[in-house]
């Protein structure tokens, strides 16, 4: 993890490449540990897009790589922790059932 | 924004669709389901995917139509151009390709006698072929589908002779949508659901904007609420001939979530080429099955395409494609995969309707569709149903 990022790697959970895995680890994850993941880098979100737009996004050095995943994450627990109060959409179909393709 | 308040003005503006109860018989009868194999899916042009899924020589991706009861091959050949086959093989008619995407190497081998076929279409290899009579390798060729491209949509007819061209069955769609700039953006997300509910119940409830406040009240809260108990009614309605459009506008009086407002900070990729939109969010309804949205953003807009693909008559798939302009950096993509969260989080609460839709019309309990002038699209196509069908007093075919 970047230095000034250095505070994310008890997250490092989180750094996933792909939707589905960052939908899984959502669906699994308590409400506690998805609040606790989104205060700690929901502050910082700013701070790391700007370290990330300093690369071209197909060219990302391996820790920037992980830093973007974790963002990703944290567009994936947006709704759950502002919305929902809760890892699921509250009336939606499984989430398996509506699929990516990727 | 400008608000709308008069009462019922699409059905002074479309008299001819009437105002009465819409019967609802067509979407669980297995009897009309097995006709609109023949009378819709055999009769129209399908949009069946995009150009810039293929973009290389040999790219190709096989579409299954269970409606048609066939499977079809879409392949860019090594001259570039883009095809549509019967993924059936000339030997014994053995199902010739199985991977749902991919790129051509040099042939397709049939899995059953490996009768091998180039990225044309072209038989080029027949093993032990000296022990085949008269066997003509030029003549036996993948079948060809009728394929045509419009603003890089590759739709495909049954019909080997369809009566009208593509471009004259898109007809105001096309003039409406034309030089829209769609190859500038780029395919970022494709879903699939597969639902246990009548394709046009699937289609029906995402045609229209009624249900939002409601259906989308936890995915969207205040969103599609206005101030003294205004209802965000549509800011614009077109009935092509087959085909709609229907249009809103956005709700200003909303306030984002936090994650909203920083997103949209970064919401700034721009192919420098405007959607020709004509209100904040088009829902361009293209007969019978595709279905082009329209999102209106802050630099750029952006696209979705729905097909609903029928399994059963209370069974479809539902294809979710969505189209962004090219991120440039990590801030605009995150923003985009914001937005496209938030939507796809809105998409699973349909789902719900489409099936809970699907069980009470199977129930019989009530027998038609109460439809309020905001929702005169589905009045529409369910006419334009009835005339393909037959059973419009003795209109269409």
């Amino acid at each position: 993890m970047p230095e000034q990022f250095q505070n994310l790697e008890p997250f490092m959970g989180w750094a996933l490449a792909k939707e589905g895995e960052r939908r899984a680890q959502r669906l699994s994850s308590t409400m506690d540990e998805i609040q606790v993941f989104y205060d700690a880098i929901f502050p910082q979100m700013e701070a790391a897009i700007a370290y990330l737009d300093q690369f071209p996004l197909d060219q990302l050095p391996e820790e920037a790589q992980q830093l973007y995943y974790l963002t990703l994450s944290l567009v994936e627990v947006t709704s759950a922790v502002e919305l929902y109060h809760q890892p699921h959409i509250i009336e939606a179909i499984e989430p398996a059932r509506f699929r990516r393709v990727e | 924004m400008e608000m709308v308040t008069e009462n019922k003005r699409w059905a002074k503006e479309y008299p001819e669709l009437g105002t009465g109860p819409v019967p609802a018989e067509s979407c669980i009868s297995p009897e009309y389901f097995e006709l609109e194999r023949e009378r819709i899916f055999r009769r129209t042009w399908l949009n069946v995917g995009r150009v810039d899924a293929i973009p290389n020589p040999g790219d190709y991706f096989v579409r299954e139509l269970a409606v048609c009861k066939t499977s079809i091959l879409v392949i860019r050949g090594t001259d570039g151009i883009v095809r549509g086959f019967h993924n059936v093989c000339s030997h014994r008619s053995n199902k010739l390709v199985w991977e749902e995407t991919g790129t051509c190497q040099g042939a397709f081998a049939c899995h059953f006698h490996s009768w091998a076929y180039n990225a044309q279409g072209q038989l080029i290899g027949v093993p032990d072929e000296d022990n085949f009579h008269d066997l003509k390798k030029s003549e036996l060729g993948l079948t060809p589908v009728t394929t045509d491209i419009w603003e890089g949509f590759i739709f495909v007819h049954l019909d080997s002779d369809p009566q009208e061209g593509l471009v004259e069955y898109l007809g105001g769609v096309a003039d409406q949508l034309g030089g829209g700039a769609f190859h500038k953006r780029t395919l970022t997300h494709t879903y699939k659901v597969e639902e246990n509910a009548n394709w046009k119940v699937a289609l029906d409830a995402q045609n229209e904007s009624y249900h939002l406040p409601f259906q989308h009240r936890y995915s969207f809260p205040g969103m599609f609420v206005l101030k003294d108990n205004r209802y965000l009614r549509l800011s614009g309605v077109k009935l092509y001939n087959h085909h709609a459009v229907w249009s809103t506008t956005y709700n200003s009086e909303s306030t984002p979530t936090p994650s909203g407002a920083l997103m949209n900070k970064f919401n700034t990729a721009t192919t420098n080429s405007r959607l020709p939109m004509l209100g904040d969010f088009d829902f361009f309804v293209i007969f019978p099955n595709f279905v082009i949205l329209q999102f209106r953003g802050i630099e750029d807009d952006h696209y979705m395409t729905y097909n609903f693909w029928p399994l059963a008559v209370d069974r479809c798939i539902w294809e979710i494609n969505v189209h962004f302009p090219p991120a440039q950096n990590a801030g605009q993509k995150l923003s985009q995969e914001y937005l496209n969260h938030r939507i796809c989080d809105v998409l699973q609460e349909d789902a719900v309707a489409h099936e809970t839709l699907q069980i009470g019309l199977t129930s019989r309990a009530k027998t038609h569709l109460m439809l309020q002038d905001d929702e005169i699209q589905i009045r529409q196509f369910h006419k334009v149903m009835e005339d393909y069908m037959g059973f419009f007093n003795g209109r269409g075919q």
